[in-house]
């Protein structure tokens, strides 16, 4: 019973920290149209930046705050100094200048920090294990599986309760027909790029706790990002939601239970949605 | 864009993904120097093994200046490789064959070093390996222009199996990452910790690159070990050991480290401490020499020198000293000239096995401990095994 639900509690950190990575990808998806291949790297700076904060004031919370707003206004700065020229060119310009981005700002990442990964401690209060009956679990994870959990129900209710969130689904569904109706389309796709790099940055404090800021750690997470999308449903915050959850538990109980497919058995769960329902599950049908 | 050139587009960016990274050139000089190449990795996921060659080789350059070799300049020609073996072979070739080295060394990883040193005969140059762990190299894919000065992998788990075999921990559950290396670190120690009587209670081989080490752990704590032997690669040790402390494993499993690095050490703090593992080269080695050497090499760096960058170190040094005797920088002399040769390391004597170019050497088994002297905690010695008992039989990775 206690390892049932540790494996439950262990799907559910990974779940929730794929879930701030996606969000953001599955977002710029849904209303830029372009695959950000650097979007990972903006997980890993905010990984980086939280080591940063988290060194000069000695605190772990003030990362949380700071740094998610600072890795957004660079994304802002990056999609109308870049990508705003290219959005009506075909999708291997977009695929080009983002993987570029992405090299260049791991490599400057390199250059500023060296080549060792930094280590960030969680906040005392967030630090050891807390017992839940016979099990003993970290507190900190259970506290990464609250904050995304927050974030999530956050997102949701921005984007269905809000004026701007209608905009922004507006834009989504029909970028022309919004801009005819009085939108400023252009400000809409700067604040989401940068929202969702804001989200990255966010999930890269959340993650560093848990496997440091190391080089390296943007490509690993685009991957299962990537996968999460595709489960999901483009452009979709529910489905990103249940992408999330699905990858999280083929992932932990995958290692736990049949080891040997570990690798496998995401992209498995992957191909089989894919078949049923080739636009994802919370996707539409194009 | 569609749905379908999101994962046209998601296919080729994911096989872009595995493309390395420009490399760069250093100055050449104007009279005719002794060439070193070094297909490094300096850039991508292994960065950290390259960049200690690298940092060897600046030091080495530096303190060999004044005299050179032969009275000739020495030129290091670094190229990155960002870890891939296709682009490992490339950059080789393009040091052998365009810019004439006859030597290369800085290969990073063991998959690198595989493809590499497989084109050596052909090429006619040596590689002298001196991070390259894969037991292969020395046994199986031995060659006569292929040289291992550093501690090899089946070298690493024989020096803590000793320690393991006459300790009092009996039950072993062994992780090691999905790829050569892990696995063979992981069949190695098996086989000699079951000779020394002693129980593996399970066995895991999780995919490099793991993020999450949770399921892992969980199982690893089911088991009942008294130790765990961890054959991962710099940052999924790393990781491993961060999440293992918060689940407060370390506490109930002792980690058993295949080489305990400094990069894990910095990176995990104090949580690393009570680690015990291998060592190719503990910095913290006490003879005149690598005291020398630390001191010099900390104030060149502002770092403490980590494993490869005591090893590559010696590599050149010892290069440097064979090219000099044999009065030539021919290949075929500096082999025969090398072969049975005999030289006073960092840490202790050194000699190159005729047979099989494996470099008999002292085997390590430290511990990671606190020292208010340093940032970081330190690899402490816990015992030192003669060359003879860690070095396997000739061209082979067994030891009986």
């Amino acid at each position: 019973m206690a390892n049932l639900a540790e494996q439950l509690l262990n799907a559910l950190t990974l779940a929730g920290l794929l879930f701030l990575v996606s969000a953001g990808l599955s977002l710029v998806f849904g209303i830029l149209r372009v695959v950000n291949f650097a979007h990972g790297v903006f997980y890993m700076l905010g990984a980086y930046l939280g080591f940063t904060t988290v060194a000069v004031t000695g605190w772990f919370w003030p990362a949380l705050l700071i740094v998610p707003p600072v890795v957004g206004a660079l994304g802002a700065l990056v999609e109308s100094s870049t990508l705003r020229f290219i959005y009506r060119r075909p999708p291997i310009y977009q695929l080009l200048l983002t993987f570029g981005l992405a090299l260049i700002l791991e490599e400057s990442l390199r250059i500023v920090y060296g080549p060792t990964a930094k280590g960030v401690e969680p906040p005392p209060s967030l630090q050891g294990a807390l017992s839940l009956g016979s099990l003993l679990y970290p507190r900190y994870r259970l506290f990464v599986v609250g904050l995304s959990l927050a974030v999530a129900v956050a997102v949701w209710l921005f984007l269905r309760k809000t004026r701007a969130g209608l905009v922004i689904r507006a834009v989504a569904q029909n970028s022309e027909m919004a801009d005819c109706l009085g939108a400023d389309v252009a400000r809409v796709r700067t604040l989401v790029f940068g929202a969702a790099c804001a989200l990255a940055g966010l999930g890269g404090v959340a993650a560093a706790p848990m496997t440091t800021a190391y080089l390296g750690m943007g490509i690993g997470v685009i991957v299962d990002a990537f996968v999460v999308v595709v489960i999901g449903g483009l452009g979709s915050i529910g489905g990103s939601v249940a992408g999330s959850l699905v990858v999280g538990a083929a992932q932990t109980w995958g290692a736990f239970y049949l080891p040997e497919t570990a690798m496998v058995i995401m992209y498995a769960v992957m191909g089989a949605i894919l078949i049923f329902r080739p636009w994802g599950l919370f996707g539409e049908e194009e | 864009m569609r749905r379908r050139d999101f994962l046209q587009v998601a296919v080729a960016g994911g096989l872009t993904a595995g493309l390395g990274v420009p490399a760069y050139l250093r100055r050449a000089w104007a009279q005719t120097p002794i060439k070193i190449g070094m297909p490094a990795a300096l850039s991508g996921s292994y960065a950290q093994y390259g960049i200690q060659a690298k940092r060897a080789a600046e030091l080495f350059s530096k303190d060999i200046k004044a005299k050179g070799i032969l009275g000739r300049p020495v030129e290091f020609i670094y190229e990155d490789t960002g870890g891939d073996p296709a682009a490992a072979v490339r950059k080789a070739q393009k040091l052998v064959e365009k810019d004439g080295v006859k030597f290369l060394t800085g290969v990073a990883l063991s998959s690198e070093a595989l493809a590499v040193s497989a084109k050596c005969p052909e090429w006619k140059v040596i590689f002298m390996s001196t991070i390259n762990g894969a037991g292969a190299l020395t046994a199986k894919a031995f060659h006569r222009y292929f040289f291992r000065v550093n501690t090899s992998g089946p070298m690493g788990a024989r020096a803590i199996s000793l320690y393991l075999a006459e300790g009092p921990m009996k039950r072993f559950f062994a992780l090691g990452s999905d790829y050569a290396w892990g696995r063979d670190s992981v069949a190695s120690f098996t086989q000699q910790i079951t000779a020394a009587k002693k129980d593996i209670v399970g066995t895991d081989y999780p995919p490099v690159g793991t993020k999450d080490f949770a399921s892992y752990i969980a199982k690893i704590r089911q088991s009942k070990a008294d130790g765990v032997y961890l054959a991962l690669p710099g940052q999924d040790a790393t990781i491993y050991l961060k999440q293992a402390h918060q689940f407060g494993l370390n506490r109930e499993v002792k980690p058993i480290m295949e080489i305990l690095e400094l990069e894990n050490m910095k990176a995990v703090g104090d949580a690393m401490v009570g680690a015990i593992g291998s060592s190719r080269y503990p910095f913290t080695v006490d003879t005149p020499r690598n005291k020398d050497f630390v001191k010099r090499f900390y104030e060149m760096h502002n770092v403490y020198p980590d494993m490869f960058d005591g090893e590559t170190y010696e590599g050149l040094e010892w290069l440097a000293q064979v090219i000099q005797k044999a009065g030539t920088d021919d290949v075929e002399k500096v082999i025969d000239t090398w072969e049975d040769s005999s030289y006073e390391g960092l840490e202790g004597p050194f000699l190159m096995r005729k047979c099989d170019h494996q470099a008999v050497q002292l085997g390590f088994a430290v511990e990671a401990v606190k020292d208010p002297k340093y940032p970081h905690p330190i690899p402490k010695i816990l015992a030192t095994y003669p060359g003879d008992k860690v070095t396997p039989k000739c061209r082979s990775e067994d030891f009986s």
